[in-house]
């Protein structure tokens, strides 16, 4: 059973690299032809996480699992963690002003969006041990790879 | 192994490093080596130009200098804030960004608008004279960036005295605060800290006194991006009250911004609002470097005066800003067309000031050369004619695997004695053995 | 060794000069240069002539496939056809006086773009107001202007085809006016007509000309600024020297410069002057790329329309100018200095031409895909653990050895069959040499 797994590190606070993690793995995933508007999906989910780790967490990891019927994409943390994590799935709810999120910085927590734009999503996070989130893509026969 | 001279901007995490060498090829000054894949060291004046942190894929680069912690808890935290943190806050004024800050724990939070119009007067009344006197060489070039200076002094020391030679804006604003704010708290016993707040690495206006211990107060330089987070969580907070951020503060420079001020942030920002008749700005490391090199060929002598950034879109592009620069130059767009463009201080009283000599550069032109020439020694003759022969070994890919940047680096290490024939990859495998240049 | 079709209408290399250095083959944004057997460079992909490889070949050896300017007007009519960046090249002259230049070189008519360039902001203002409550194109939408961008969009990012503003370019605008009234009263007198599009950057290219067309198709040439430029300046520094020069010409267009035109020179001008609520210029390859990837994502879906140029500080700074961009760019400053801004033609007009689908553009993304897009196959999720693995066994320098430009596409290559395992020094080398 072929699957692919990469890794990335994504530095705390390193804004001038903030985004590439994800643009890497958006590339992955097309040069295998995926139905644009999955790939799009898994890349704002990758992003939205990429960036909250820069601007909240601490230094973080992103793992991609590549599979033939689906993909898993984990992004773990050494941040403060969430404080309550189902305020934060709210949305709405951000703490980033509104300008910010727009103009594609996509600042804030943004797991509203990471919660709509996956199939599963599972979060889990002690105070001070950091954040783990981890999704799962599931795609349809047709649309899948080879 | 640390060299004397290697006062770096940048450190390096060796254990995140892959050892691809995209730092050492991109370094203008060539100061950067991979020894073994594994140890990376400055052997040459670093410029804090920045470039090696954007180019690292492996995030292994980051700018010297500690994070802040517990801002202002004991010890007198004053801001000194560059208009690029601004632009890191779309749809907010200054004055909240500024706010902001002092909720942070920030005592005092200096604007650089004031200090921007001073340095600009003085500029135009230089030039002005300059005319005339014909003493310093045309073109002038704006010492506004740090960078571009010691880029100057290390690699076209020729041109150190076309330098204006008027304190740069940030240089003016620290003064005014060791003047001004400083001696107030004497004699209290508090430790005062100085915060450049920047948005690149070239770490405090006082570089090169870095080792001396100022007896007033400690001077400190943190990243745009450090402090952004924590920053964001405040302005957030104050955004979110009906009050308007008002800000009560000791004196007049610590709150009122500018659109001028706004507008130096962009490159073209400083000179579209001096007088003077031919001006060029010019932004990016290359070309910072393709235009030094024809002031030095003699060219562009028709120009008076020069505006250099070594980033692009200039300071909004600082490797330590948090906004992309594309949407942060709209953001100060948008300042500009609320705030308008005019000036506060007349130009009689800046003029009085300007004879006193009040805006004179404390270092002259030698001084610059010795602080961030080249500290290597000049080669002889027959060295270089080692090197060349050196060179007409290698295979001239420039593939850094040796650990240099480019083979004409490399074969300089080596006549230097720095590094060994066989580092270069070609060179062992095309078995050219250890036969010595001659 | 694979058959490649793939060759540039827009570059040119010259073998005699290359010194195999590798510099171009880094550049290119579609990845599409190789060097093969050590010798010979070649393409494989497709090329959007951006003319990044001009700019990095430090021996001369990449030119763009532009025509030299000679015997002009002698034996045909020629018709000029001129970016405003033309005139940023002359620090001292006024656009008339440029367009007087070319005249005093034998260009028959030489046609300035102001007009067209107001029409086409008219135009995209007009599509953009009327998306907004259609909501048809998706957001956000990207400049027809920059060839380069558009075939980028076509080979890398074919999602983002329909965020093409699809309408007419200005200088198809121009094109488009220049055949409709000029040509057709020459074509009555049995004489032949060229027209010459005076270019600061390689993407028009020879794939364009077709001298073997039907008769009603024009044969179109493509001049480098840098090559009409010595003759040039000494036409104009002549016409300086003389009283105010007041041009003969046929028709309006032919030399009314404005300061928009001059603005659009540079990365910002074409947005500046056309009011749209949220719009972004972002000139320079990489930027250029770093965004479509960002809007590929997903982002910026509240920006309304993007101003994108491959080339640093816009068309002033393309690779066949002969005047550095930061002077050309002061330069445009004189110029709107004396011009200031502001329109001729007015609002109704347009509507009137846009309601009939005057600048309605005349490919569709479906043209543009078969011309541009990318053909590589697939890869497989086999295929790609193999590149992980060859890539594993490369050394990450990128020294461009094997002629690829870097290793993960050195990696790639050999999976796909286009390049053999042992063409990387380093690994056919460790094989033989147990230690190093």
């Amino acid at each position: 059973m072929a699957s692919l797994r990469k890794s990335f590190f994504i530095k705390a606070r390193d804004f001038a690299h903030a985004g590439e993690a994800s643009i890497h793995i958006q590339n992955l995933l097309k040069s295998m032809h995926l139905d644009s508007a999955l790939v799009r999906r898994i890349a704002i989910c990758c992003y939205e996480g990429e960036m909250n780790a820069v601007i909240h967490g601490g230094d973080a990891n992103i793992h991609v699992d590549i599979e033939t019927d689906h993909l898993t994409l984990e992004i773990a943390d050494d941040g403060p963690g969430i404080e309550d994590i189902a305020r934060a799935m709210q949305p709405g709810y951000s703490t980033a002003s509104e300008e910010a999120r727009e103009m594609g910085f996509g600042a804030g927590m943004g797991l509203p969006n990471m919660k709509n734009n996956s199939d599963d999503i599972r979060i889990e996070c002690a105070p001070g041990q950091g954040t783990r989130v981890h999704m799962m893509f599931l795609y349809e026969a047709e649309r899948g790879i080879a | 192994m640390g060299r004397p001279h290697s006062t770096a901007y940048v450190c390096f995490d060796e254990d995140r490093c892959t050892g691809c060498g995209a730092c050492l090829r991109i370094c203008p000054t060539r100061a950067i080596r991979i020894r073994q894949q594994k140890s990376i060291r400055l052997i040459d004046q670093c410029i804090g130009c920045g470039a090696c942190i954007r180019t690292c894929p492996a995030g292994a680069v980051s700018a010297a200098g500690r994070k802040p912690k517990d801002v202002g808890g004991d010890h007198v935290a004053i801001a000194l804030v560059s208009p690029v943190l601004y632009a890191q806050f779309p749809g907010v004024l200054p004055g909240a960004v500024l706010q902001g800050l002092r909720q942070l724990g920030f005592h005092h939070t200096v604007d650089m608008s004031f200090f921007l119009e001073m340095f600009q007067y003085a500029a135009e009344e230089f030039i002005r004279r300059n005319r005339r006197s014909q003493a310093a060489p045309w073109p002038l070039i704006s010492p506004a960036c740090p960078v571009v200076v010691r880029l100057i002094a290390f690699q076209f020391p020729s041109l150190l005295p076309h330098i204006l030679p008027v304190l740069r804006p940030v240089a003016l604003m620290a003064r005014e605060v060791r003047e001004r704010i400083i001696p107030e708290y004497q004699g209290t016993g508090q430790e005062v800290v100085l915060y450049y707040i920047n948005p690149c690495p070239t770490k405090s206006e006082s570089g090169p006194d870095r080792g001396r211990k100022r007896s007033t107060h400690r001077e400190v330089a943190i990243g745009i991006n450090d402090i952004y987070p924590t920053l964001r969580r405040q302005v957030d907070k104050i955004l979110a009250t009906d009050n308007m951020p008002f800000t009560r503060s000791r004196f007049e420079f610590e709150t009122c911004s500018t659109g001028d001020a706004a507008l130096g942030s962009m490159s073209g920002g400083e000179i579209a609002n001096m007088n003077i008749d031919k001006t060029l700005a010019v932004h990016g490391l290359r070309e910072t470097i393709a235009y030094l090199n024809k002031i030095e060929m003699g060219l562009l002598k028709e120009m008076e005066y020069i505006e250099f950034r070594t980033c692009q879109e200039a300071c909004l592009g600082g490797v330590l800003a948090v906004l992309d620069k594309y949407i942060a130059k709209r953001h100060v767009q948008k300042m500009i067309s609320v705030y308008g463009l005019g000036r506060r201080l007349q130009r009689d009283t800046i003029l009085r000031q300007y004879d006193r000599g009040r805006f004179q550069l404390d270092k002259s032109p030698d001084v610059l050369g010795q602080l961030f020439g080249p500290h290597k020694p000049a080669l002889s003759l027959q060295q270089a004619e080692r090197i060349e022969n050196t060179l007409k070994l290698l295979k001239g890919r420039d593939c850094g695997a040796c650990g240099a940047p480019d083979c004409s680096s490399f074969a300089e290490d080596v006549v230097r004695g720095e590094a060994d024939l066989n580092d270069c990859i070609w060179v062992q495998v095309l078995n050219l053995g250890r036969r010595p240049p001659d | 060794m694979t058959s490649e079709p793939y060759t540039t209408h827009y570059v040119r290399f010259d073998e005699s000069r290359c010194t195999l250095c590798a510099a171009c083959l880094k550049v290119c944004p579609t990845k599409a240069i190789r060097i093969r057997d050590r010798s010979s460079l070649r393409f494989v992909d497709q090329c959007i002539g951006c003319g990044a490889c001009i700019q990095a070949c430090t021996a001369g050896a990449i030119t763009a496939a532009t025509c030299k300017p000679e015997n002009i007007g002698q034996d045909h009519v020629a018709i000029a056809l001129v970016s405003p960046v033309l005139y940023a090249q002359f620090p001292n002259a006024m656009p008339k006086d440029v367009l007087l230049g070319l005249r005093h070189m034998g260009f028959h008519h030489a046609i300035d773009m102001s007009i067209f360039l107001e029409m086409f902001q008219f135009a995209a203002v007009e599509f953009i107001r009327r998306n907004r409550i259609s909501q048809v194109a998706p957001w956000p939408l990207i400049s027809p202007v920059c060839p380069a961008v558009v075939r980028l969009i076509a080979f890398q990012f074919p999602s983002l085809l329909p965020h093409v503003l699809p309408v007419l370019r200005p200088v198809a605008l121009m094109a488009r006016e220049v055949k409709e009234r000029l040509i057709p009263g020459y074509e009555a007198q049995g004489r032949q007509v060229v027209l010459y599009y005076i270019n600061p950057c390689p993407t028009m290219g020879e794939s364009t000309i077709d001298r073997t067309a039907a008769p009603r198709q024009k044969p179109v040439v493509s001049i480098g600024i840098n090559d009409l430029y010595p003759e040039l300046k000494h036409r104009v520094d002549k016409i300086l020297s003389e009283v105010i020069p007041f041009s003969e010409t046929h028709l309006e267009f032919e030399t009314c410069a404005t300061g928009n035109a001059a603005l659009v020179a540079m990365s910002g001008g074409e947005i500046a002057s056309m009011k749209i609520e949220k719009s972004l210029a972002v000139p320079g390859l990489k930027e250029t790329i770093r965004y479509l990837q960002k809007i590929e994502m997903g982002l910026f879906e509240d920006v309304e329309y993007f101003e994108f140029r491959t080339c640093r500080e816009g068309c002033l700074g393309g690779v066949l100018n002969a005047v550095d961009k930061y002077v050309a760019k002061s330069n445009v400053h004189r110029m709107l200095n004396v011009y200031g801004l502001g329109r001729r033609i007015p609002r109704n007009t347009i509507l009137r031409l846009y309601e009939k689908g005057s600048f309605q553009t005349d490919r569709s993304v479906s043209t543009l895909t078969t011309l541009f897009g990318n053909r590589k196959p697939a890869l497989s999720l086999e295929q790609m653990q193999q590149i992980e693995q060859i890539h594993d066994r490369t050394t990450g320098w990128c020294c461009g050895a094997c002629g690829a430009p870097d290793c993960l596409t050195f990696a790639e290559d050999v999976v796909r069959g286009q390049t053999e395992l042992d063409d990387c020094t380093w690994i056919s080398n460790s094989k033989t040499h147990k230690g190093h």
